[in-house]
Formats: C-alpha cells, sequence, structure tokens
C-alpha cells in the first residue's frame, strides 16, 4: 500500500514550511525512521524521517518550495508496486503563497539540494549564529561536541545529524563509551549506537545492549508495529514536555446538575425559536467556565521564562477526539461572546477538525481547556495540561445519585469535575477556590448567567 | 563484634572465606547491617588451606630449584629446604593474613561470630557455638557460602598419615620419599610440583585420559610434557580400586585399561580427586533448598529458590576458585541491593601453579571451534622473549583465540613465567570487550613478560615482530 509523505506539524503556531533538501531521490529505496528530507520553518529547521520503508516513488513538492504543513510531498510505495494512478497524475504543487518565486526548473519533482536558495539559507541565522538542524545540535549538545568545530554539509553549509557524527565518530569521546566489540556488531548490522542505553561500567555501551535493540528490532513476538504519524508525534513530544516540565495538581468536586440541567430545559424552547440553534450542556458549561475564569484569572495565564502572563481573553480550548489522535481548537473569547457565539464557533470547530481543516491560529489561540467524557461511562479522570495553558477541566458522566435531603431520600444528577493545574503558577487554594466557585455558580445557574 | 541476637541484620552471611568474607565487606561498604558466621578462621580454605599455602611453598620450592640450576651461584648443589621452617613461615603468612582480615572485617562494623551457621529458614540463622550454646539472629537477607572441601571416595580412608587430603597436607611438617597423588587436576599437578621441587618420587594417578581436562589442549600437552621431564610419572586412565595401608607405606591398587590390575607403593598417598560442597548447618531436605548434584543451585542472580537466601563460591560449583567465590560475592550483594549482576564464567581467569605457571580465560580452542565461529589463533614462545632469557625462564607459550570476523578474544591462554599475573589483563580486554587487535596495539614496557601478550595478539594478524616470518 502507498504511503503519503506529509509535512509534518511542525510546532503548533508553524503553519508552513520550505523543504530545503531531498536527501533521497525518488526511485531511491528508503527505510521507516530515515531521513528523507529537510524542512525549514521560521522557527525550526528539522529533519523527517520516513513513515514507512519501500521505494521513493514520487516527489511531489521539490525542494525550495514552500508549502502548509500536512501537504503532501511525496509517495512511497512498497517494493514491485505501482504509483497509484492518483499519485501518477500529480504534478508537481506549487501552492500560491510561493508560486511566484519557484523557477520554472524547480516544479520538476526531482530533488536538486544544491540549487536551493543557499544565500538566504546563509542569511537565515541570526547574528551570524552557526547554521544547524535540531537534531543535530541536541546530539551535538548531548556528546558534548563543539558546533564551531563541525563543518556542515547541508544545504547552505547547514550542520546535518551526519557531520556531527561524522565529527563525533573518530574521536575519543564517543569510542570511550561504545565498546569496540559493541561498534563493530552495531556498523555490521547497520545500528546507530545514539540512544542505545548502555549498560556497562558508567554506561558504557556493551555488545549485549546492541544485542538487545537488535532482537528487539526483529522480535516477531512485538505483535503489530504502529509507526507514528506526524500529529501522533505531535502529541507524543507536547504531552511528555507537558508531563515533565509542568507539575501537575489536581481537584475534584461533585457538581449537582440538576438545577442546570432544569434550567437549560426551560430557556431551550425560547432559545431555539430565537436563533434556531440546538443549546447543548456543554454549551452552557463553556461560558459558566469563562465566566469563573474572570474571578481567577491565574487559570488564564502562560508560563514563559521568568514570568507569569494574564491573558486578556478567555479562549476556550475544546479537546475534540479525532480517529487517530486529539485535537484542542478554541472558542474565541468565550467570556465576552453570547451563547448563541459559542454554539456556532464550538459546531463549526468540532466539524473542522474532524476533517482536519482547523487553522494554526484556532489551534494555538486556546488559554484554558475543558475536556469532557461526558458521553463515556468515566466518573472523573485526570487531564495533562495542554501548553503552555495553567489549567484544564475534567468531566466525567453525569450520574443518579441517591441523597439523603431533611430526611428523605431524593434523587439527583451528580457530574465528578476534575481540574488539573500547573503548580508552578497556581497554588492549591487558588485552584480549590477556582472550582468551589464553579460547583457554587454550576449550582446556582442564575448566579452564573447573570455573571454576579 | 560478636552479633546482637535482638537485632535485625540486613545481611547474614554463613562462612568467612573468600566468597564470605568480600559479601560481608562489600555489604558493610554499602551500608548494610551485616553479620559474618564462621566455624574455623576467617579467610577459608583458600586462606588456611589452599591458594596461600600452596604459594607459599611453591615460592619456596622455585627459589631452590631456581639457585640448583643456576649457572653462577657456586655451592647450591648443597642447598636443601627444612621442611619445619617450610610450614613454619606458611603459618606465619596464613596467620598474619587472617589476623589482618579480622581486623579489616572489625574496621567495617561488621558483627562476626565463631561458630556453626545453620540456616534454620529464610531470615533466621542459628549459631552453635564452641561453648554447645546457641544463637539465633534475625536477617533480611541470607548469603551460603560455606565452600567446599576435600571429597574422598568411599573406599579411602584418610587417616592423615599415610592417607592425605590437601587438608592435612598442606601442615604436614613431614613428606616421605615416595607419594602418590590421586588425581592429576589443578591439586594434584600444584601438589605434585611442590612434592617433586623437594625431589620426591612423585606418581599422579588420573582416572580420565588426560590431566587438567578443562584446560586447552595445547596447555595440557605441554604441562604433562613439563611434569614427565621433572621426573613426575602421570598415569592416566587409571583407576584406584584400593588403599592398603602395610605397616609404613601403602599399596595403591589400581586398573589401567592395558596392563589390568596394577599395585604401586608409596610412603603416602594424597587423594586430590575432587572438592564437594560444605553442606554442614544447611539442611538441603528440611529446607526445600535446590540442588545441582551435590552443589546448591544457584540462578545467575546468585539466588536460591528460597526467598532471600543467595548461595555463592564452591557450594555452587562451576570453577572452585577462590576470585569465583569474591565476584559471586560482589554481584550477590549489588543484586541484594537491586541490582541485576551477574558473574560470566567465561571472563573468569583460571590459575594453575605447576612447575611453570598456567593462565587462561574463556573458551578452549576446542571450545571455541565447537561454537562454530571462525576462529584464528595467535601464539607466542616465551622463547623468544627477552625478559624471559633474562629470567632463565623460557618454558610455555602465550596463545590467543579469536573470532576472526569481529576480533572478539574467545580465549586466552598462558602457560610460562608469571602467567597467572599475565593473565589479567586479557581478562580486562575481554570485561571491555576490546578486541585482539587492541590488546596488540597497547604499548608494553620492554623487557617484560607482558610483551609476549601483546606479540600472540600480534600474531593472530600474523605481525608478531619477534617470530620468523610465517610459512603460507
Amino acid at each position: 500500500m502507498a504511503t503519503e509523505v506529509v509535512v509534518p506539524m511542525l510546532g503548533i503556531t508553524v503553519e508552513k514550511g520550505t523543504i530545503l533538501e531531498w536527501m533521497k531521490k525518488e526511485g531511491d529505496p528508503v527505510e521507516k525512521g530515515e531521513i528523507i528530507f529537510i524542512v525549514e520553518t521560521e522557527k525550526v529547521t528539522t529533519e523527517v524521517e520516513s513513515p514507512a520503508s519501500g521505494i521513493l516513488a514520487k516527489v511531489i513538492v521539490p525542494a525550495g518550495v514552500e508549502v502548509p504543513v500536512l501537504t503532501l510531498v511525496a509517495v512511497i510505495t512498497e517494493p514491485g508496486e505501482e504509483l497509484p494512478a492518483k499519485y501518477a497524475a500529480l504534478s508537481t504543487q506549487v501552492p500560491p503563497v510561493e508560486a511566484e518565486k519557484v523557477s520554472q526548473a524547480e516544479q520538476v519533482p526531482t530533488p536538486m539540494p544544491h540549487q536551493v536558495r543557499p544565500a538566504e539559507v546563509a542569511e537565515a541565522a541570526p547574528g551570524g549564529a552557526i547554521k544547524v538542524v535540531p537534531a543535530a545540535r541536541k546530539l551535538a549538545q548531548d556528546k558534548g561536541l563543539d558546533l564551531e568545530t563541525v563543518s556542515g554539509t547541508g544545504p547552505g553549509g547547514i550542520i546535518v545529524i551526519r557531520d556531527v557524527e561524522a565529527a563525533l565518530k573518530p574521536g575519543p569521546e564517543l569510542a570511550a563509551k561504545v565498546s569496540t566489540l559493541a561498534g563493530r556488531l552495531a556498523k555490521k548490522e547497520g545500528i546507530l549506537l545514539q540512544g542505545i542505553e548502555g549498560t556497562g561500567v558508567r554506561g558504557r555501551i556493551m555488545r549485549a545492549d546492541v544485542e538487545r535493540v537488535i532482537e528487539e528490532a526483529t522480535a516477531p513476538s512485538l505483535g503489530k508495529v504502529i509507526p507514528m504519524d506526524s500529529i501522533r508525534r505531535v502529541i507524543a513530544r507536547r504531552m511528555s514536555e507537558s508531563a515533565f516540565t509542568a507539575p501537575h495538581i489536581y481537584f475534584f468536586t461533585d457538581v449537582w446538575m440538576d438545577p442546570l440541567l432544569n434550567f437549560r430545559r426551560d430557556i431551550l424552547p425560547n432559545f431555539e425559536e430565537k436563533f434556531g440553534l440546538r443549546l447543548s450542556i456543554n454549551d452552557l458549561l463553556i461560558k459558566a467556565v469563562a465566566l469563573n475564569i474572570l474571578d481567577f484569572p491565574l487559570l488564564n495565564a502562560t508560563f514563559k521564562g521568568q514570568e507569569i502572563y494574564i491573558l486578556p481573553e478567555v479562549n476556550m480550548g475544546l479537546a475534540v477526539a479525532l480517529p487517530d489522535g486529539l485535537i484542542v481548537p478554541a472558542i474565541a473569547r468565550a467570556d465576552k461572546i453570547g451563547l448563541a457565539e459559542i454554539i456556532r464557533q464550538r459546531a463549526d470547530l468540532v466539524q473542522r477538525a474532524r476533517s482536519g481543516k482547523l487553522s494554526m491560529d484556532e489551534i494555538e489561540r486556546g488559554t484554558f481547556t475543558i475536556s469532557s467524557l461526558n458521553q463515556y461511562d468515566i466518573t472523573y479522570f485526570t487531564a495533562i495540561l495542554n501548553p503552555p495553558q495553567s489549567g484544564i477541566l475534567t468531566v466525567g458522566k453525569t450520574r443518579d445519585e441517591l441523597t439523603l435531603v431533611d430526611g428523605a431520600v431524593k434523587e439527583k444528577r451528580v457530574t465528578s469535575f476534575g481540574l488539573s493545574v500547573d503548580h508552578r503558577i497556581i497554588d492549591g487554594t487558588v485552584a480549590a477556590d477556582f472550582l468551589q466557585n464553579l460547583k457554587w455558580k454550576l449550582e446556582r445557574p442564575a448566579l452564573t448567567f447573570l455573571n454576579l | 563484634m560478636s552479633g546482637s541476637e535482638g537485632a535485625m541484620y540486613d545481611l547474614a552471611i554463613i562462612g568467612g572465606g573468600p566468597g564470605g568474607y568480600v559479601a560481608a565487606i562489600r555489604g558493610a561498604q554499602q551500608g548494610l547491617k551485616v553479620l559474618l558466621v564462621e566455624k574455623d578462621s576467617l579467610g577459608g580454605t583458600c586462606l588456611n588451606r589452599g591458594c596461600i599455602s600452596t604459594k607459599c611453598f611453591i615460592h619456596d620450592g622455585k627459589i631452590l630449584e631456581a639457585a640448583k640450576t643456576s649457572q653462577v651461584l657456586t655451592g647450591a648443589e648443597a642447598l636443601s629446604i627444612d621442611l619445619g621452617k617450610m610450614v613454619a613461615r606458611k603459618r606465619q603468612v596464613v596467620k598474619t593474613l587472617v589476623s589482618g582480615l579480622g581486623k579489616i572485617i572489625q574496621s567495617h562494623g561488621i558483627d562476626v561470630v565463631q561458630g556453626l551457621g545453620v540456616l534454620i529458614a529464610p531470615g533466621r540463622v542459628k549459631v552453635s557455638l564452641p561453648d554447645g550454646s546457641t544463637k539465633e539472629y534475625q536477617t533480611r537477607h541470607v548469603i551460603l557460602a560455606t565452600g567446599s572441601k576435600p571429597a574422598v571416595p568411599a573406599f579411602i580412608e584418610v587417616d592423615g598419615h599415610y592417607v592425605q587430603t590437601t587438608d592435612e597436607a598442606l601442615d604436614s611438617d613431614d613428606i616421605p620419599g615416595r607419594l602418590i597423588i590421586i588425581g592429576g587436576g589443578v591439586i594434584g599437578v600444584e601438589m605434585a610440583g611442590i612434592y617433586r621441587t623437594l625431589d620426591r618420587e612423585v606418581t599422579i594417578l588420573e582416572m580420565l585420559p588426560d590431566i587438567l581436562t578443562t584446560e586447552d589442549a595445547e596447555i595440557r600437552r605441554a604441562m604433562r610434557r613439563l611434569l614427565e621431564q621433572r621426573g613426575v610419572k602421570v598415569h592416566l586412565k587409571a583407576r584406584v580400586k584400593e588403599i592398603a595401608v602395610r605397616d609404613n607405606g601403602t599399596d595403591v591398587i589400581f586398573e589401567d585399561e592395558v596392563l589390568g590390575t596394577e599395585v604401586l607403593k608409596a610412603d603416602r598417598v594424597l587423594v586430590a580427586t575432587s572438592r564437594v560442597p560444605v553442606l554442614d548447618g544447611i539442611d538441603v531436605g528440611k529446607l526445600g533448598l535446590e540442588t545441582d548434584g551435590p552443589f546448591v543451585r544457584a540462578n545467575e542472580r546468585l539466588e536460591t529458590n528460597l526467598p532471600g537466601v543467595y548461595a555463592i563460591g564452591d557450594l555452587i560449583g562451576g570453577m572452585m576458585l577462590a576470585h569465583k567465590a569474591s565476584a559471586e560475592a560482589e554481584a550477590a550483594v549489588a543484586n541484594i541491593l537491586g541490582a541485576s549482576k551477574e558473574v560470566k564464567p567465561e571472563r573468569i581467569p583460571r590459575c594453575i601453579w605447576g612447575f611453570t605457571e598456567i593462565g587462561a580465560v574463556g573458551l578452549t580452542e576446542e571450545e571455541a571451534r565447537a561454537t562454530g565461529r571462525p576462529v584464528r589463533i595467535g601464539k607466542f614462545p616465551f622463547m623468544n622473549s627477552g625478559a624471559a632469557q633474562a629470567l632463565g625462564s623460557v618454558i610455555g607459550f602465550a596463545k590467543i583465540i579469536g573470532d576472526t570476523e569481529t576480533g572478539e578474544v574467545l580465549g586466552f591462554h598462558i602457560m610460562g613465567p608469571h602467567a597467572t599475573d599475565l593473565i589479567g589483563e586479557s581478562v580486562l580486554a575481554m570485561s571491555m570487550e576490546s578486541v585482539v587487535e587492541e590488546l596488540a596495539e597497547a604499548v608494553r614496557p620492554h623487557p617484560t613478560l607482558s610483551e609476549t601478550v601483546m606479540e600472540a595478539a600480534m600474531d593472530w594478524s600474523g605481525l608478531a615482530i619477534d617470530s620468523p616470518k610465517k610459512s603460507t
């Protein structure tokens, strides 16, 4: 089956990138995980790995062209597989943003690595800094290699991974960390030593460590291996970044839901008649939480360097599950706009999230997030913050409970709410106050919607 | 420093030999509260009745031999060894080491109890004290390190004079004129060297087709030839049937495959057939402790099947060597502390002190070839070594076995002067996963015996310097 190669999401604010260089040309065999092209954006220059093993059957976007992220740039086929007709028909796609910059020659779908805007690349380095791809910089950092000593062989002299590897190879630094037998075995089996955990004295990579990696790579008992697509990679990176940099604390409370449910029931006919829109409990929650945030500005803050930024608007992020991922578009100014506008934005964002047509701004602008599993039989759960936000609210299922009111058993509808906050910014009492206040107001909808 | 009954120990060790005392010191260094139980004398067989004793005698014998074979000393013919002084010196060396060891152990705050340690159950150790009383101790972990003792076939009775094991032999201040050693293993070969150097008549009776059967065939052949050259009679495939003690000697009756039943007369017989584990205080059946033949079974992490109970050293079989026990002691303590350490047998050097020394590590050539890997041999004789010539000790050679493809050092075998010291660098090379070429590349000082190791490694690539060009 043919595999599509796209420009990956390169950070939440990045919308487009320029392919600097194709490391493979059409017809080349490629291995999953092998670097196949280098893409440059305003913020980063990065190496992109092949999502599959096979033949690079078609390069659709040549080097030097700027395209939006997630643009189809190439197709990988299995050996012997014919390029599906729908791809064969594609000629080099040059999106309008950059069309005028691309010459006729560059539209030919073959790589021309060293013709790519060399001047621009060289100038792109601010203040004469060394031009280096992030992965290469990280490797150099890990190995304590001074990048000044490395000469780049990438386009425009940019330092790529292979340059750092070459610089490391003969040096005593790496050699000391790998036993000779391990090194020889790795070379024979084509195993990259970087990243292998060494179990020898002082972390030295021994033969058994390389053997373990080989075994893991060839173990048939592993079951299906699912290559990470670009969305999954972004999720993986952002979630671990959030989990490991922001110390999370969690708070839970049960909210008596009957008042809010009744409130909705009461206004529903008039609301529908006036706006032609169906008001959901979620919409009421979005508004209620947004208004509650106004009383607790720290919950609408981000943490940057040494400062805490309180954001002027509440853009309410909604966690939307996709078939193979998760995306969090945000309703703009949820604190200011009316319920009808909230419904319109929500419906539109969710629909476009599912069809993959959100703009970067819509994903990026969130200042707080609600993650609801109300439709699932989940009582309550914790969530990981969506960086750089400082709070996320979770909503469990609405359940029936019996309670004792004035000596009589009464039925109540109850929902458990969870709050995760970044403890660097928010103290426990602030978070508790926020959640308690939200509970108080949800149980008295008039207080919320009169914004008292 | 005698243990306290009420206390909870982190680690109780039964046996204070090179396994047990190393475990005790390492445990204490790592902050564990350690109890060490020894029924006899700290240092175990190694210090008291084995390695150190034999090395004293071998050294004394070598001095005599060197003097007698010297081309420059005069009057050396009249030299002889005073057996009483030889044994006294050994006792003094042992005493110095044992008391030194005691002080070291004390300095680490280890509680030492003199008595027979009994494992009642995991976590419970009872000690029968010399005065007949008992004490019981609680502990989180136990290391069994009770060691081994000479095995004596059922039909042989050790009387301590006519029939001895090494336990008696190494503390005798008389050595009669004719000796028969039953067993051509490491102990037999070492004792033959000691006795023969003292000008005694020595015969080795070995049941198997060769002596030193764990060693490389070339090494075995060379050592057998050396024994015979020095006048030791080596009788292979000789199955001893009976030892009859007469008025002033013994008749050893044995069966030879070809000659049939034979009788050999001797003034004394040394039984050096093998060693069996010491299980005093370890009631295998009652504890439900799993065994491997006569040995306690321990997995690669040195754990027995009982929770929190580890076993190391001769008790668990394998190579019965002090440094193997010590290495296992360190691994066991590390594992108690949460690591996952193993002791690889192929990294344990084997040492034999005969007329000349043998140092070996890893696979023999036969074993290496049996793996099916591409194997190449490098060799260098001490005859070609300037240092060996100057020392007047040119017997033997160094032999390296390497994987042709990867350069992995599969085995290293040295017979010759200071072979037991020289093997160390090969052990290091193998532990570091260095390759043959690296053993060849490292510069050795000249003139030293260590150059022999380097030249053997060079020869592996056909590049030895002090060897004539190889015919192809």
